[in-house]
């Protein structure tokens, strides 16, 4: 097993965002601003190496019939205790992220990993894939936010670049808007790595 | 049957330990975040009414079956035990849902010392701009005994408030929160 490339896989090859196009809902929502997108990127590292490390080390003990209420009951653990972390030593952070944190809970990302991969795997490639992984949906979450915020605010982490701004990036339909053109720009590259490739 | 019990019991252990450890952490920052509160709740009150030496809720005094439901707190604000400002907690409907914020009034002269908004969730860059201060400032020192009313051109009169650019409906939402506290403080402080 390479545990380097466990670590890298998530980061392009199946980035959870823009390759698996997993937990779409709150990514959309929460990239407003590159604080927020930084912020839910971190929290949810921290819950999917917390999730992945308890579920790798019970995927024995774990009766296989139960075990995607037992994977709820430990993921959901887990953000609570970061929920109350964060309103304890991060309240801004807390704030501006608001209803998204209690949804990390069925963020399918987190589920899908205890899922596919840490009931399967020991202990290390397990946190390997969990740090790949949320570095990965990090990245992901700072591109989409970046666009957001630069083109629909005129501000990078909260500092003015522009004057003017189109307001529809930070609406709802600028996060499809975003996507979409990284996801096109994604595949237009991976199609010429293919086409020189093969000729 | 015997396999039923067995998977219950697993998943009830399961559900025993996560419930113990969240219980632990919520001991550790319970604390800490309701101290976080009544910091927050006392400078957000000293922002509305500066200078006081005191603030004390009176909510159950002043909030009768009568009173708007919008009204959700009456806090006085004291200076040497004399009752000098009244700051309320109003709640009015926003864009998209309920706009906490506060209003501060000076008893003595009769007008609104600041507002501040505490939470809302109207549109980012349009009406979550009202908690910015450039539009609750525009609501500084307005005369409390004449309702307020949102414009939404540049020249505002005496109890005139500018509406903030393309968020029409917040901008009027935060001036009936303001006018709610208004109608109460003048039945209840202004005589």
């Amino acid at each position: 097993m390479n545990l380097g490339k466990e670590f890298s896989k998530g980061i392009l090859s199946e980035n959870p965002l823009f390759r698996l196009t997993l937990g779409m809902c709150p990514s959309l929502a929460i990239t407003t601003s590159v604080f927020n997108g930084l912020g839910m990127g971190i929290a949810f590292t921290v819950v999917l190496l917390a999730s992945n490390i308890v579920i790798s080390l019970l995927r024995k003990i774990i009766p296989d019939s139960i075990r995607i209420p037992c994977y709820i009951v430990i993921i959901a653990t887990f953000v609570t205790m970061i929920e109350m972390l964060m309103h304890a030593f991060t309240p801004e952070l807390f704030e501006s992220l608001g209803i998204f944190i209690p949804l990390i809970v069925v963020n399918c990302i987190i589920l899908g990993r205890a899922e596919a991969f840490a009931n399967k795997n020991s202990l290390a490639p397990s946190i390997m894939d969990a740090l790949g992984m949320g570095l990965g949906y990090t990245l992901a979450l700072l591109v989409v936010s970046t666009f957001r915020e630069i083109l629909g605010a005129g501000t990078f982490l909260g500092y003015a670049i522009f004057g003017q701004s189109a307001l529809i990036m930070i609406l709802p339909p600028g996060a499809f808007i975003t996507l979409g053109c990284v996801l096109a720009f994604l595949n237009k590259i991976q199609n010429r790595t293919k086409h020189s490739v093969n000729s | 049957m015997r396999k039923v019990l067995k998977l219950s019991l697993f998943l009830l252990i399961v559900a025993s330990i996560a419930g113990f450890s969240i219980s632990y952490v919520n001991g550790i920052t319970d604390p800490l975040i309701e101290q976080q509160n009544a910091e927050k709740k006392q400078s957000s009150f000293n922002d509305v009414y500066p200078g006081a030496d005191d603030v004390k809720d009176e909510s159950k005094k002043y909030i009768t079956n009568d009173s708007d439901e919008v009204v959700k707190e009456v806090n006085i604000a004291y200076k040497s035990n004399i009752p000098v400002g009244v700051i309320y907690t109003v709640k009015p409907n926003g864009y998209n849902g309920k706009i906490e914020m506060l209003v501060g009034f000076d008893i003595n002269s009769k007008k609104i010392t600041a507002i501040k908004i505490l939470s809302q969730s109207e549109t980012p860059g349009l009406g979550a701009n009202s908690k910015e201060s450039f539009f609750s400032d525009r609501f500084k020192g307005l005369n409390a005994e004449s309702s307020i009313e949102i414009v939404k051109k540049e020249s505002v009169q005496d109890n005139e408030v500018l509406a903030i650019t393309a968020a029409t409906i917040t901008s009027k939402a935060v001036a009936s929160g303001v006018n709610v506290a208004r109608q109460h403080f003048i039945s209840n402080f202004a005589k």
